[in-house]
C-alpha cells in the first residue's frame, strides 16, 4: 500500500484511532484549518462563518467514519437523510394539526432506523433463533453486498457475512432522539442537512459515544465558538487523562493478565480467575471512559461541549445508582426514550405487558425449558390484577409506583443488554442488572429484621445446596452471601444495639463512611460478576459468541467456585506484581473524592502554556511506555 | 481562547516530541530500565512490526515436510537477546523412521488392543490435540473410546464431561478423592513413586477424616460424540468396580491410578497433560509399575510433547542444553520401561512474548526446537517440529491473527490444537506408507 493510499484509503486493519499517532497528526491538520476558518475575517462573525465551520467539520467527520468504516459511510449518510427528512415533515404535520400524521411519521422513521440497527446488527441473533425454534437452517444473505457487487466487480463484497458498521448503534440511537425530539416540540428541526449531518457525525463522538440527544447538541450548532483559558487546559486534561486510562491501566492490564485468563480460565487458579474478573471490571471502565475523556477533549477544542458519560461508577453503593453513573449518555437515552414511555414509576400499560410476555418467550426459546412460560403467565397475571383498580388501591401509591418501577426498568435494563450485542450472553446481563437493581430496592424497603432473616435464609439455604449437591457456582454464591451476611450481622448488631438511642454526629459519620464503604464494595462486586456475561464479541455469530461467552463463564466459575488454590496466591502476586499494583491503583485513584480529583484538574488547567506543554510532552513520553505491540481497539467501538 | 492559539499549543506539543523523536536514538538508558521513543521513521512506517507478512507461513492446510522445509529460525531482534551458540543439525533424516516398530503393532490392532500414551504439558490439556490423533488413528485402525482420564477430572476435557458423586453427593473434582502427582505444586508428591501411567492417582478411604468413599464417576461424551460403555480401571486390587453405561462405581480402599474408557480391540490413544511440566517427571516414576502397565497394555507408542515450560523463564542457552539433557534421560528412562514401543517427541510451538511493546519469538525457541531435534535423532527417536511446522519464527503472531492461539503468545485455542494434532496424526499416518 503505498504512502497516500495508506493515509487516505479504508483499512479494516488500521482504523483511526485516538491512541495512535496518524489520528493526532488528523486532528492537527483538521485544527489547523479549522482555526483558519474561524480566524477568517472575510467570513465574518456571523451565521455564514458558522456555517463554514459546520460543513467542513462534516466533511471531516465523514473522512473519520470512511477510515473506520469504509462504505458504510452510505449507511451514515441514509439515516441523516431519512430523519432529516422526515423530521421536517413530522413538524409541518404538527404545525397543520395533523399530530396522526405526525405520529405514523415518527412511527416510520423509528422503524426505518431500527430496522437497519436490526439488520447489522440482530440478523444474526434472529435467524439463529428462528433456526432453533423451527428446526430451519436458514443463514444471512448481506443484501446490501449484492447490491454493491451489482456496481462493483462480481465478488467484491461478500454475501453470506453481514458485517457490523461500526458506531451504528451510537448514531441511530442519535438520529432517534432527534426525530423524537422534533415530535414531542422539544426542538425545531434543523433547516440545513449539512447542519443535521454534522450533528449526526460529529467525529469526536461519532463511533463510541457518549450519545448525545438532539436538544442537548444542535443549539451549540449555532452558537460562535467559545473556549476559555480554564476550559482549554481542562480540555487538555482530559485528553491526558484519556490516553492513559487507556493505554497504561486497560491496555496493559489486558494484554498482561486478563486477555490470557479469559482465553483459557481452565489453565490458571481460581483466585487468578477471580482477580482477572476483578481486573477486567477495571479494563471496561479505564477503556470506554477513557474513550469519553478524549471525546470531551476534541471536541471541547473545537467548541463543543458533549455530555458526561461516567462518574466514577465504582463508587455506587446500589446497582441503580451505579447505572446513573455509568455510561450516563446511554442510561438517559433509554430512560428518555424507553424507561418514560413505557409507564416508568407511573403506569404499566400495554408495552410493559408486551415486553413481559416478549421476556418469557425468549427465555423458554434460550434455555429450551417452554415451562417456564407457566410462571412467567402466573406473574404477568399477578402483575395484571393487581394492577386492576379494587387492588390498586389497597396496595398504595408508594407500593404501586415501587411495582411500575421495577417491572419498566427491567425491560430497560434487558433491553439496554441487548442494545450492547446481539446474543444470549448480553440478555442474561442485562437481566441480572435488572434483577440486582430490583433486589437492592426490594432490600431498602425491608425492616432490619427482615432483612437479617431472609440473608440468613439465603445463605443456609445456598450452602445446604452446596452440601447436597456441590458444584463450584453453589460453592461461589455461598461464598459471597456468607460475605453479605457478616456485613448484615454487623449491621443488624448495630442496629439493635443503637436504634431508639441518641447517638453522637461522630459516630454517626464513622458508622455511615463503613456503611458507605461496605456498600461500595458490594455493588462493585456484584457489577464485576455481571461482567462474567460481558466479555464476547457482539459481532461474532451468536452461537459463537454464546458459546464462547458460555464456556468462558462456565470455566471461570468453576475455576473460582472449585479450584481456589491458596498456595499458588503468594507466586501470582509476585510474579503479577505489576499487573497487582496497576490494579490497585487504578481503583485508588478511582476511589479518589471528586473535589480532590476537581482540584488537580483545575490545578493542571491553570498552568501556564509553557508548562502545560512540557507536562503534556512528559505525559506521552511516559503513556508510551506502556504502547503495547498489538492495536488493542476500544471495547465499545464493537457495540 | 481563540482557535490559532490552541493550534500553536498542538503545534509545540507536536513539535517538542518530533525533536524527541530525533535526538533519543530510540531508546534512552534510564537507570536499570531502558527509555523508549520512536524514531521519525518508526512514527511514520506503514508496516506494523517487523514480522513476516502472514503469506509466507508454511500452508496450515497441509502438512510442511518438517524435517526439510527451510524456515528462518533466528531471532530477529532489536533487543538485547542471549548468544546462542551454533548448531548444526542433520537436517535429512526422515524421523519416522524410528516408528517402525509401532507401525508393524498397527496390523495386530484387529485383534487387540495397540495403546498409544500422549504425554504432554498444558498445550494439550482438555484433549485438544489427543482427540485428532486418536480419531484418525481409530478411524484407520479401529479401536473405541477416548482411554485414560483419572478419577477426579481436574480439568475438564473436550471429549468427555466427568460427574462425580462421593457417598451419593456431588462433588467438585477438588473435594473428591485425596490425589498426588508427580508434576504440580510441592506436597502433592509420594516418596514411592506409584503414579501409574498417568503420572496421577487417587486414593480411596486414605484417611480418618475423609471417611467411607463410596466413589461415583458419571463420564458422559461432549459434543455429540458416540457413547462407549466398556471400561477400564487401573487400581488396587482391594478397589472394587462396577460400570453400567456412563457410569463407573468404585467402593474399597486403595490406589486408583485412572479409569479408561476403551474397546478390546484397535488403538486407544491417552491423553495425559501434566500443566507447567518440563517433562523431567517420568524418573520420579516407580519403574517397576510403568513397565508392567506399558507391557500388559501394550503400548507401542509414546509420545512426549515437552519444552515449551522451559521457554519464559530462561535467556540461557547454557540452561536449556542441560533442560535438553534432562529431557534426553526421560527418553532413555522410558525406553527402559517400554523396550517395545517406539517414542515420538513433539517440540515446543512457536512461543512469543511482547518485548517493550513488541512481539518476538522468544530467542531460545529455535535453539532449542534444534537440540531437541538432535536429541531425538540421536537416541532414535522420532522427532516433529511443531515450531518449524507453524513456520518458525514469528508464526505463532500469524496463528494469534487467524484465531488460531491465545492472547499470551503460547497456548493455542482449541481450533490452533486441533490443527496441531492434526498435522501430528497426519505426518504419523504418512510414515505408514
Amino acid at each position: 500500500m503505498s504512502f497516500w493510499e495508506h493515509i487516505l484509503a479504508f483499512n479494516e486493519d488500521s482504523p483511526l484511532l485516538f491512541t495512535q499517532f496518524y489520528f493526532w497528526a488528523f486532528f492537527a491538520l483538521v485544527y489547523a484549518l479549522f482555526a483558519l476558518i474561524m480566524s477568517a475575517r472575510p467570513l465574518g462573525a456571523g451565521r455564514q462563518k458558522l456555517h463554514m465551520r459546520n460543513v467542513y467539520l462534516l466533511f471531516v467527520s465523514w473522512f473519520f467514519y470512511y477510515k473506520t468504516s469504509g462504505l458504510f459511510l452510505l449507511i451514515l449518510a441514509f439515516v441523516t437523510l431519512s430523519d432529516w427528512l422526515i423530521a421536517g415533515r413530522i413538524k409541518s404535520q404538527i404545525i397543520h394539526h395533523k399530530p396522526q400524521i405526525a405520529k405514523v411519521l415518527l412511527a416510520l422513521s423509528v422503524t426505518i432506523d431500527l430496522g437497519l440497527l436490526a439488520y447489522f446488527k440482530y440478523a444474526y441473533f434472529f435467524t439463529n433463533m428462528i433456526n432453533d425454534l423451527f428446526g430451519t437452517g436458514f443463514r444471512v444473505f448481506d443484501i446490501f453486498a449484492y447490491v454493491g457487487n451489482g456496481f462493483a466487480q462480481a465478488g467484491r463484497f461478500s454475501v453470506d457475512t453481514i458485517i457490523l458498521p461500526v458506531g451504528i448503534s451510537f448514531y441511530i440511537f442519535q438520529v432517534i432522539s432527534y426525530t423524537a425530539d422534533v415530535f414531542r416540540g422539544r426542538i425545531q428541526p434543523v433547516k440545513n442537512i449539512l447542519d443535521f449531518g454534522f450533528y449526526v457525525s460529529f467525529f469526536p463522538q461519532l463511533v463510541a459515544g457518549p450519545i448525545v440527544r438532539a436538544e442537548e447538541f444542535i443549539p451549540q450548532l449555532y452558537k460562535p465558538f467559545r473556549l476559555s483559558r480554564r476550559l482549554f487546559g481542562i480540555a487538555v486534561f482530559w485528553i491526558i487523562n484519556g490516553l492513559a486510562k487507556k493505554i497504561i491501566m486497560s491496555d496493559y492490564l489486558a494484554v498482561n493478565l486478563i486477555d490470557r485468563v479469559f482465553d483459557n480460565p481452565l489453565l490458571f487458579s481460581g483466585f487468578e480467575n477471580l482477580f482477572a474478573l476483578f481486573a477486567y471490571s477495571l479494563q471496561v471502565y479505564a477503556d470506554f471512559s477513557g474513550y469519553t475523556d478524549i471525546a470531551i477533549g476534541v471536541a471541547m477544542l473545537m467548541g463543543f461541549y458533549l455530555p458526561m458519560n461516567f462518574n466514577s461508577p465504582y463508587k455506587s453503593q446500589s446497582p441503580q445508582e451505579f447505572w446513573r453513573r455509568w455510561h450516563m449518555s446511554l442510561g438517559r437515552w433509554l430512560k428518555t426514550y424507553l424507561y418514560i414511555p413505557l409507564g416508568g414509576n407511573r403506569k404499566i400499560g400495554f408495552g410493559t405487558y408486551f415486553w413481559w410476555t416478549l421476556i418469557a418467550i425468549v427465555s423458554a426459546a434460550l434455555t429450551g425449558w417452554w415451562w417456564i412460560l407457566i410462571p412467567f403467565a402466573v406473574f404477568i397475571g399477578i402483575v395484571a390484577i393487581v394492577n386492576s383498580a379494587p387492588f390498586r388501591e389497597r396496595l398504595g401509591v408508594g407500593r404501586l409506583k415501587l411495582l411500575y418501577s421495577n417491572l419498566n426498568s427491567f425491560i430497560t435494563q434487558v433491553l439496554g443488554g441487548l442494545w450492547h450485542g446481539a446474543s444470549w450472553n448480553f440478555i442474561i446481563w442485562g437481566g441480572i442488572n435488572g434483577i440486582g437493581m430490583i433486589v437492592e430496592k426490594i432490600w431498602r424497603e425491608m425492616n432490619w429484621h427482615v432483612r437479617f432473616a431472609s440473608i440468613t435464609l439465603l445463605t443456609g439455604g445456598l450452602w445446604a445446596t452446596d452440601y447436597f449437591w456441590h458444584l463450584p457456582v453453589w460453592r461461589l454464591f455461598a461464598v459471597w452471601a456468607s460475605v453479605i451476611w457478616i456485613g448484615a450481622f454487623i449491621r443488624y448488631v448495630y442496629w439493635l444495639c443503637t436504634h431508639n438511642k441518641a447517638i453522637t454526629n461522630h459516630q454517626l459519620q464513622i458508622t455511615n463512611g463503613l456503611a458507605k464503604a461496605w456498600a461500595i464494595l458490594q455493588t462493585f462486586t456484584f457489577i464485576t460478576f455481571t461482567r462474567l456475561f460481558f466479555r464476547s464479541s457482539s459481532n461474532l455469530d451468536p452461537a459463537t459468541a454464546n458459546k464462547v461467552a458460555w464456556e468462558t463463564a462456565k470455566n471461570m466459575v468453576n475455576q473460582i467456585g472449585g479450584a481456589w488454590s491458596n498456595a499458588i496466591i503468594p507466586d501470582f502476586l509476585w510474579e503479577y506484581r505489576w499487573v497487582v499494583a496497576m490494579f490497585i491503583t487504578g481503583m485508588v485513584v478511582h476511589w479518589v473524592p471528586t473535589n480532590w480529583k476537581r482540584r488537580y484538574r483545575l490545578a493542571f488547567s491553570a498552568m501556564p502554556l509553557w508548562l502545560m506543554v512540557l507536562t503534556v510532552c512528559v505525559a506521552i513520553i511516559v503513556i508510551y511506555q506502556f504502547v503495547t505491540a498489538d492495536m488493542q481497539p476500544f471495547i465499545y467501538f464493537q457495540f | 481562547m481563540r482557535p490559532y492559539k490552541v493550534l500553536w499549543f498542538i503545534a509545540c506539543v507536536m513539535a517538542c516530541l518530533a525533536a524527541l523523536c530525533v535526538v533519543l536514538p530510540g531508546r534512552v538508558a534510564w537507570g536499570n530500565e531502558e527509555l523508549r521513543w520512536p524514531t521519525l521513521a518508526e512514527v511514520f512506517e506503514t508496516q506494523e512490526s517487523g514480522l513476516k507478512s502472514p503469506e509466507t507461513f508454511v500452508s496450515l492446510d497441509t502438512i510442511a515436510p518438517v524435517d526439510t522445509v527451510d524456515i528462518q529460525d533466528t531471532v530477529a531482534t532489536k533487543f538485547p537477546k542471549p548468544v546462542i551458540p551454533k548448531l548444526t543439525v542433520d537436517s535429512t533424516t526422515d524421523s519416522r523412521a524410528y516408528l517402525s516398530a509401532f507401525y508393524a503393532s498397527l496390523a495386530e490392532s484387529g485383534s487387540r488392543v495397540v495403546r498409544v500414551l500422549h504425554y504432554g504439558d498444558s498445550q494439550i490439556e482438555e484433549d485438544r490435540m489427543t482427540m485428532e490423533i486418536r480419531e484418525q488413528l481409530q478411524r484407520r485402525y479401529g479401536g473405541k473410546g477416548v482411554g485414560l482420564m483419572p478419577l477426579a477430572q481436574t480439568i475438564r476435557a473436550l471429549t468427555v464431561d466427568q460427574e462425580l458423586r462421593m457417598n451419593g453427593r456431588h462433588v467438585s473434582p477438588q473435594q473428591g478423592p485425596r490425589r498426588y502427582l508427580v508434576y504440580g505444586l510441592k506436597g502433592v508428591q509420594r516418596a514411592d513413586g506409584l503414579y501409574g501411567a498417568m503420572g496421577q492417582m487417587a486414593v480411596m478411604n486414605d484417611s480418618l477424616v475423609r471417611g467411607s468413599e463410596d466413589i461415583t464417576a458419571i463420564c458422559t461424551p461432549k459434543d455429540g460424540r458416540p457413547r462407549y460403555t466398556k471400561w477400564k480401571v487401573f487400581a488396587d486390587t482391594s478397589v472394587h468396580y462396577t460400570f453400567a453405561g456412563d457410569t463407573v462405581h468404585l467402593t474399597g480402599r486403595g490406589n486408583v491410578y485412572g479409569l479408561s474408557q476403551q474397546s478390546e480391540t484397535g488403538v486407544i490413544v491417552d491423553n495425559i497433560p501434566m500443566r507447567g511440566c518440563l517433562g523431567l517427571v517420568f524418573t520420579k516414576m516407580n519403574e517397576a509399575q510403568l513397565r508392567r502397565f506399558y507391557s500388559e497394555q501394550n503400548v507401542k507408542l509414546i509420545i512426549m510433547q515437552f519444552g515449551g515450560n522451559a521457554i519464559p523463564s530462561n535467556e540461557n542457552p547454557g540452561t536449556i542444553v542441560g533442560i535438553v539433557k534432562g529431557l534426553r534421560e526421560q527418553v532413555q528412562f522410558i525406553k527402559r520401561c517400554a523396550p517395545e514401543a517406539s517414542i515420538l517427541f513433539v517440540g515446543p510451538s512457536d512461543m512469543m512474548r511482547q518485548t517493550e511493546g513488541e512481539w518476538e519469538t522468544y530467542p531460545l525457541v529455535p535453539y532449542m526446537d534444534k537440540l531437541l531435534r538432535k536429541m531425538a535423532i540421536e537416541e532414535e527417536i522420532a522427532y516433529f517440529s511443531l515450531f518449524r511446522w507453524m513456520g518458525g519464527v514469528g508464526s505463532m503472531k500469524h496463528w494469534q491473527e487467524i484465531g488460531l492461539a491465545g492472547a499470551d503468545g503460547v497456548h493455542f485455542y482449541r481450533g490452533g490444537a486441533r490443527k496441531a494434532g492434526n498435522a501430528v496424526a497426519e505426518w504419523i499416518l504418512e510414515g505408514v506408507e
